[in-house]
């Protein structure tokens, strides 16, 4: 009964994810990939990790998806916003991704000890909360220093080295054509 | 499947009940609004004007259906009717009365912020579909606007949150049934925190006197600028839903939601509800817009760092003595 819900919200995911690599237009891709990340929100709340579905929708959907449109709206050109879809190399963008997807599957089957996670499958929100900042405190406080480094470095990046506030320079008129428009 | 079936019925009840009240809550915008500014407001149809909203509705469902010639089709379509789903769906979690809920989900307070959050793609959809430059503008306006006031919004929406202990709505309602509203004891987190909450709600609603993206003296209507007919109503609809559902939001986390003596739940919360509803009309009829830069310096310079602090307070609350 399970698998028809999580198939259906697989094959919404895998078409989605398509469609984001196969849109010639960046704003279609960029709602494409809003589906693909609800997509897969649905895939955890089939799953029951409803938490996992909620901070999903809020992070990715809400924020990264968020900053795309925005970024898209800034960075408007004129019109004809269509990228190219189509790749010169399909053999070998297919050899790389199946090559990709072999390396994945094979490191994810190989790591030891996945069943036994942590958390089990019946895991409150509130268990959750526990073992992040009880047992898992130390990896909690790492993430969030990461943050804060590629926080920071952005604020670097993006702080121009601002002149002056006085060195703005008038224009220079000259003073006859100054003296010749007020007669 | 039970769980399906309970869901379906429910939450068809509950968006019947809310898009019925929005009808009425027109009449009674417009009969307010009128009042207000010493008018009588709709008199004509019906008695005082009771059919008014129904004639406004037909009126807008028979006007042509103008789709510009170098519109992107397909999210100019989808915009109007992804804003009714994003602004319905967050009322799936609210609980109207004990047994009233279409669905009890242990992370409420998420879907909330989630599906309320995905608001911003219609919000998109509708400005760059348009292909009209006073609707990307209008677009532009208000996804800063909700992206800003987010922050506050989820800050303010943290306090009752950790004060109950509790991420599902209908289990900070009963917490509150139990002990006491939030907007009424610890009154320092509380009481602020719901004025914070209030004020990005207005804002993300785009309501007066934040509906900077809407100004129709600079943009037009905003993103609703090339809307006719059917799928302006669509809009209008969204805005009303997304200004009730968050005044039952309201209502359930800082009001004690269905909690009340004499009379059962469900009359407390339409109570609780309206009465939060009717100071959204208040406020919008009484206030003057705002210029974009004074509302993100509200949010900015205010409303978050009293946010943090708000949340802060409550940790405290919770950690030293309180009520736990």
């Amino acid at each position: 009964m399970e698998s028809i819900p999580f198939g259906l919200a697989a094959l919404v995911t895998l078409f989605s994810a398509l469609r984001v690599v196969r849109s010639p237009n960046l704003v279609h891709a960029a709602l494409w990939l809003g589906l693909a990340l609800l997509g897969t929100a649905a895939l955890f709340a089939v799953l029951g990790a409803s938490f996992l579905a909620g901070v999903q929708v809020l992070l990715y959907i809400g924020g990264v998806m968020t900053l795309t449109l925005v970024g898209i709206m800034i960075t408007r050109r004129h019109d004809g916003l269509n990228v190219p879809a189509e790749s010169i190399g399909h053999v070998r963008a297919g050899v790389v991704s199946v090559a990709l997807f072999a390396v994945l599957a094979w490191a994810i089957s190989a790591t030891p000890g996945l069943d036994a996670a942590p958390l089990g499958p019946d895991a409150t929100t509130q268990d959750i909360g526990h073992a992040l900042v009880g047992t898992h405190v130390l990896a909690f406080e790492v993430v969030s220093m990461l943050l804060l480094a590629a926080m920071l470095g952005a604020i670097v990046i993006a702080r121009r080295k601002d002149p002056a506030p006085h060195a703005v320079t008038h224009l220079h008129v000259p003073a006859t054509a100054v003296r010749e428009a007020a007669e | 499947m039970n769980e399906l079936v309970h869901g379906a019925l429910y939450g068809t009840l509950i968006a019947t009940a809310i898009l019925s009240t929005i009808a009425m809550g027109i009449w009674f915008e417009r009969k307010f609004a009128g009042r207000m500014q010493q008018r009588l407001g709709p008199t004509i149809v019906g008695p005082a004007g009771l059919l008014q909203p129904f004639a406004d509705i037909i009126k807008l469902l028979q006007k042509e259906d103008i789709v510009p010639r170098d519109a992107d089709r397909g999210l100019f379509d989808l915009a109007p009717i992804l804003a009714v789903v994003c602004s319905l769906g967050v009322a799936a979690v609210i609980p109207f009365s004990p047994s009233i809920i279409a669905s009890d989900l242990d992370v409420g307070v998420l879907w909330v912020l989630g599906i309320g959050g995905l608001m911003v793609i219609p919000t998109f959809a509708a400005g760059w579909g348009s292909n009209n430059k006073f609707a990307l503008l209008g677009a532009m306006r208000a996804i800063a606007q909700s992206v800003s006031y987010g922050v506050p919004l989820v800050l303010a929406v943290l306090v009752p949150v950790v004060l109950s202990g509790s991420l599902s709505i209908s289990g900070i309602v009963a917490w509150q049934a139990q002990h006491h509203w939030f907007a009424v004891w610890p009154i320092v987190p509380g009481l602020p925190a719901f004025v914070i909450f209030f004020l990005a709600m207005l804002a993300e609603s785009n309501r007066i006197p934040f509906d900077i993206p809407e100004a129709e003296s600079e943009l037009v209507a905003g993103i609703t600028t090339e809307y006719t007919g059917a799928k302006f109503t669509l809009f209008y609809m969204a805005e009303y839903v997304h200004t009730l559902v968050g005044s039952a939001l309201g209502a359930a986390l800082f009001f004690g939601g269905w909690d009340g003596p004499f009379a059962p739940g469900l009359h407390w919360m339409v109570l609780k509800t309206l009465t939060l509803f009717v100071l959204i009309y208040w406020v919008r009829w009484s206030l003057l817009r705002f210029r974009a830069d004074q509302l993100m310096r509200l949010c900015w310079t205010w409303l978050t760092p009293i946010g943090v602090a708000l949340l802060l307070v409550s940790a405290a609350w919770v950690t030293f003595g309180g009520t736990n």
